[in-house]
């Protein structure tokens, strides 16, 4: 099983501010990790950097064989990445249709996945014509995971799917990320630690802008002493 | 239970709605129906130019959060250089060669980045050779480009001044100039523009290459040669073809050229505007506040190039024959007769309502509101821009290469401003302040309507060209206020006044505007 995306000792700056000092991690093709870390730890600006929305001043991203640091996020995310941004970022001025077309990078993307797409989320199915600022929390958060499903990506950054969720929309949400991780590879930030460790193969966590510790989420359930060093009670 | 909860969500709003109406019907109330059939007319058709800068300046804010205060002038330059189609269908056929040459070389920029990636030139050479290159672009085309022959206006003589012209077409006596022959040799003037806009693209190609090294494809564009191939072509058919060209533009009458006109001065705008967003806007998008000064920039400089090229003075343009009808049928009673006999006004219950300003403008307007509105609604690029005015980066995070729509948003922004311009000439005139007025009314008029909304751009505008028409009426008529001996006449200076007024009252109620939303 190789490695589909490495990152190799990335710096991020944002405005004057050194926000990543040293992010490396590893991602295994056709696995599930997690980024775990405290609030402002840098595990979202670890994404948008691998992405290029903050592009990183020093160090190496290799996705799929290729160094992709440096390219305009357009490129990056049509080499086959997926983002789910926090705070359910869709678009909330076009339809919940819209929403899924706009992801299409090919003719017929969505005419494809369609099925898939309806099956993990029947929800989405029903609303299709409302427009996306009617949705409820829980409806904005599948449409936001279905948009990145749309194209075929091979690489999906979702960026804390449960937050401000009620329990059964997150029982929803994880059961779904599970079966879109059958073909696709996840790379996860998740404030909530039991929804991480039930979803994970492996974490990474992240403390003050640098990687502290990796390996399979199996070692770090017992391991409370980590838990409790970089988590906080868990 | 839908209804009521997008009533009780919206609920000043559309009270606000609400007493705009009524305060709209007592206005009209207040009025014999002629008066307020003319007033209403005159209000939609200031309406609907102050929405042809508005709209464009709202999806330029909206999407790329520009506030391109060089947008007036853009409206202006529109007007200018369509009363040039128009009135001087010679000067347009003589500048078509150089300008298209230039254009041919700038065409090429992606072909010679593509060609530079291939090559391996590093350290201070790779520095300094672009400048070299521009240098060197600009001291031939310094001695090529402006040997081309331009019959022109002089607005220093009044006999030769744009107004003069203006005139002569007006009375149907416009007789152009005799064209100037070429000084030196026509060979060198075009082979040396087109080497020299060449040049100007490597040199661009070549900065650009500095800043993204490494990330760029070596994939040549085949569009962009196709595109400079097709412009050569029309670019030496203009040249050698210039005599009939100029011919046939004068043969096809008034009305044809005014379309021509409004076509030339929109495709104008829409090149300027590409230009400007890829040379100039694009490498500010992280200081906001030079984009700010930038665009003021342009805006002092594009007024005094007008001023350079068209004089200072102001001058009219005549409206094409199409709208100047006065055969024995005119004024027309009806429609129907309008349409048959082109009549330059037409009766509309008692009143003369003329057929350019308060029938043709308005058209138009709504013609460009609804393909706007289609584009926008209906396409892909349309619901790109959709999604990029709430939230621009999650769109570049699909794989959508967001600046490419940038700079069609700016194009197609500066492309409307320029249509609204020729649209306004025949009816304000030219002169080098309409474009700040209108600017400053289509500002107020997105305060109103909401900054990024395109709906409210279009309320926002109508809505202040009514404001202010009623107000002018009710300067003539008066207005019977209980307990005042005589009626009530609002002076001029109340005219602009009070769509500042309406712009703070609604900003008080609604911070974000009629349509705008809390970001």
């Amino acid at each position: 099983m190789g490695n589909l995306l490495e990152v190799e000792n990335i710096h991020t700056f944002i405005g004057q501010f050194h926000i990543l000092e040293g992010v490396n991690l590893e991602v295994p093709e056709d696995s599930i990790t997690v980024l775990l870390g405290r609030n402002g730890a840098g595990k979202t600006t670890t994404l948008k950097s691998i992405l290029g929305l903050t592009p990183p001043r020093e160090g190496q991203v290799v996705y799929d064989g290729h160094a992709i640091q440096g390219r305009r996020s357009f490129d990056i995310a049509a080499m086959g990445i997926g983002f789910v941004p926090e705070h359910r970022a869709i678009f909330r001025d076009l339809s919940v249709l819209e929403n899924l077309k706009i992801a299409e990078r090919k003719k017929g993307d969505l005419a494809r996945k369609e099925e898939f797409i309806f099956n993990l989320f029947p929800d989405l199915k029903r609303l299709i014509k409302l427009s996306g600022m009617n949705l409820s929390g829980g409806q904005q958060q599948m449409l936001a995971v279905a948009r990145a499903l749309v194209p075929d990506n091979k690489l999906l950054l979702i960026d804390e799917p449960s937050e401000g969720l009620a329990p059964v929309i997150i029982e929803q949400m994880m059961e779904a990320i599970r079966q879109l991780s059958k073909n696709t590879t996840v790379l996860l930030v998740e404030q909530n630690f039991l929804m991480a460790s039930r979803l994970a193969e492996r974490y990474v966590i992240i403390e003050e802008g640098q990687s502290v510790k990796q390996g399979l989420m199996a070692d770090l359930v017992d391991d409370t002493a980590t838990i409790h060093r970089y988590l906080g009670a868990a | 239970m839908n209804v009521l909860s997008t009533f009780k969500k919206n609920r000043t709003q559309l009270i606000t709605l609400a007493v705009l109406a009524f305060l709209f019907v007592t206005a009209v109330q207040g009025m014999e129906t002629k008066d307020w059939v003319i007033t209403v007319l005159r209000g939609l058709s200031v309406g609907m130019v102050t929405f042809l800068v508005a709209s464009g300046l709202s999806l330029i804010f909206g999407l790329m959060d520009v506030l391109n205060l060089a947008h007036g002038e853009m409206f202006m330059l529109g007007a200018y250089v369509g009363w040039t189609v128009f009135v001087r269908p010679d000067t347009f056929v003589d500048v078509l060669p150089p300008l298209l040459l230039l254009i041919v070389g700038l065409a090429l920029t992606p072909v010679w980045r593509a060609l530079l990636t291939r090559t391996n030139i590093s350290g201070r050479v790779a520095q300094l050779w672009p400048w070299a290159a521009l240098a060197l672009a600009i001291a031939i085309l310094a001695f090529t480009f402006v040997e081309f022959p331009i019959t022109k206006w002089n607005p220093e003589v009044y006999s030769e001044s744009p107004i003069t012209f203006s005139l002569a077409l007006d009375q149907g006596n416009l007789i152009m100039p005799e064209p100037k022959p070429f000084a030196a040799s026509p060979f060198v003037s075009i082979l040396g523009t087109l080497i020299g806009g060449s040049l100007v693209a490597i040199a661009f190609a070549g900065f650009g290459q500095r800043k993204q090294a490494g990330t760029m494809s070596q994939h040549i564009p085949r569009g962009s040669i196709v595109t400079a191939v097709i412009l050569l072509i029309l670019a030496l058919a203009a040249f050698w073809g210039n005599d009939s060209l100029t011919e046939a533009l004068v043969n096809i009458g008034t009305t044809g050229r005014f379309f021509l006109a409004m076509a030339v001065a929109t495709i104008v705008g829409f090149i300027i505007g590409g230009v400007m967003e890829t040379t100039m806007i694009r490498p500010l998008y992280d200081r906001p506040m030079y984009q700010l000064m930038i665009t003021l920039g342009i805006s002092f400089i594009v007024i005094e190039v007008v001023r350079a090229i068209w004089g200072r003075p102001e001058f009219t343009m005549p409206k094409a024959a199409l709208f100047t009808g006065r055969g024995d049928a005119c004024p027309a009673q009806n429609i129907g007769d309008l349409i048959a006999n082109q009549c330059s006004t037409v009766i509309l219950f008692d009143g003369r309502i003329r057929t350019y300003n308060e029938i043709f403008i308005i058209l138009v307007g709504f013609v460009v509101l609804f393909a706007v509105w289609l584009l926008l609604q209906r396409t892909r690029i349309g619901m790109i821009i959709r999604a990029g005015v709430q939230d621009s980066e999650m769109v570049e995070a699909l794989g959508i290469n967001v600046r490419q729509v940038f700079t069609f948003v700016f194009a197609l922004g500066v492309g409307l401003a320029s249509l609204g311009g020729v649209l306004a000439a025949p009816s304000i005139g030219l002169s080098t302040v309409m474009g700040g007025q209108f600017l400053l009314l289509a500002l107020i008029a997105l305060a109103i309507g909401g900054l990024t909304s395109f709906p409210g751009a279009a309320a926002g505008a109508i809505l202040v060209g009514l404001l202010q028409q009623f107000i002018i009426k009710y300067g003539q008529i008066g207005i019977n206020i209980p307990f005042l001996e005589e009626p009530f006449k609002p002076s001029p200076p109340l005219v602009p006044a009070s769509v500042v007024l309406l712009m703070v009252i609604i900003l008080l109620i609604l911070p974000n505007g009629l349509f705008g939303r809390n970001e």
